[in-house]
């Protein structure tokens, strides 16, 4: 298998890693995806679905469990590439990983899980 | 910024400013800490702080200039404390417009959750922003939205009523 082509993402306040495995690309955000962070995610994103195309993966994970806050503009990003990958949908799955403790994760992950309940899960674990 | 002076008032901040993205996380933070001591309910915490973010980005996106007014308030109610987040700012009137219709739309949706998921899937095709700030405070923050136009300044209020943390 060849190497991730994706450099972490350094934002100011807001920060996203990504590693591989055999079958599942994990992407770690962390801070606040404000206004700073829109064209830096957009960007990421795109990125991150070409990654998970190329290497074939099942599953691609989103942790957001050190994600403080994510604005509506960010919140996009996310509905344009789930709807990207609603073409294609055998492609791989989305996964996001959430803290509890941050009541936002779930009410903004369920409205994208709704967008496409056959692509997006949900799981929830607290950070150590 | 100014002292309280709502009868009874838990929190009363009103902030005058020329705003700056760099100053909402701040701002979020400081909201945080003031709310933390009186709002029993960590999700209702949550909600009002999502509010008060998506506020705050609007009248830095949209003033069309000079200062705004960011006011919120925590104060007693009949069923527990009234959170109250108000903006008042200069706008465009193309803004003004289409602030206007979204408002609108979303105070007509019968189903005001069916309303904001076609809004987060109609988003996907927008060139320029989400279009969706207003409308996650109505469906995530579940929060009352009002506004008024007044010449070329748009005052936007949110509110809900939280619990309150019972005196120790």
């Amino acid at each position: 298998m060849s190497a991730l082509a994706l450099e972490p993402l350094l934002g100011d306040g807001f920060q996203a890693v990504a590693t591989l495995d055999d079958t599942r690309l994990s992407v770690a955000f962390s801070g606040s995806g404000d206004m700073r962070a829109i064209t830096l995610l957009a960007d990421y994103l795109t990125q991150v679905h070409e990654e998970a195309l190329r290497h074939a993966v099942s599953e691609v994970r989103c942790d957001f469990r050190k994600l403080v806050f994510m604005n509506s503009s960010c919140f996009k990003s996310f509905v344009v590439w789930i709807d990207t990958l609603k073409g294609a949908p055998d492609a791989y799955k989305i996964a996001f990983l959430t803290d509890p403790n941050l009541h936002w994760q779930r009410r903004s992950l369920e409205a994208l899980r709704r967008l496409a309940m056959n692509i997006v899960s949900i799981a929830t674990d607290a950070v150590d | 910024m100014t002292l309280p002076l709502g009868d009874g008032a838990r929190v009363s901040l009103t902030l005058l400013f020329e705003p700056l993205v760099e100053q909402i996380t701040s701002l979020r933070s400081a909201m945080s800490d003031l709310c933390a001591p009186h709002v029993t309910d960590a999700d209702e915490l949550s909600r009002l702080l999502l509010a008060a973010h998506e506020l705050l980005e609007n009248i830095v996106k949209y003033s069309s200039g000079g200062m705004a007014e960011f006011h919120f308030a925590l104060e007693p109610g009949e069923r527990g404390l009234c959170a109250r987040l108000r903006t008042k700012n200069r706008a465009l009137p193309e803004r003004l417009i289409d602030t206007r219709q979204r408002l609108d739309a979303l105070a007509a949706a019968q189903d005001k959750l069916a309303h904001y998921d076609a809004m987060i899937r109609e988003s996907a095709g927008r060139r320029d922003g989400s279009g969706l700030g207003l409308a996650r405070i109505l469906a995530e923050s579940e929060m009352d939205l009002r506004y008024s136009i007044d010449r070329n300044t748009l005052t936007i209020t949110a509110e809900i009523t939280v619990s309150e943390r019972a005196e120790p």
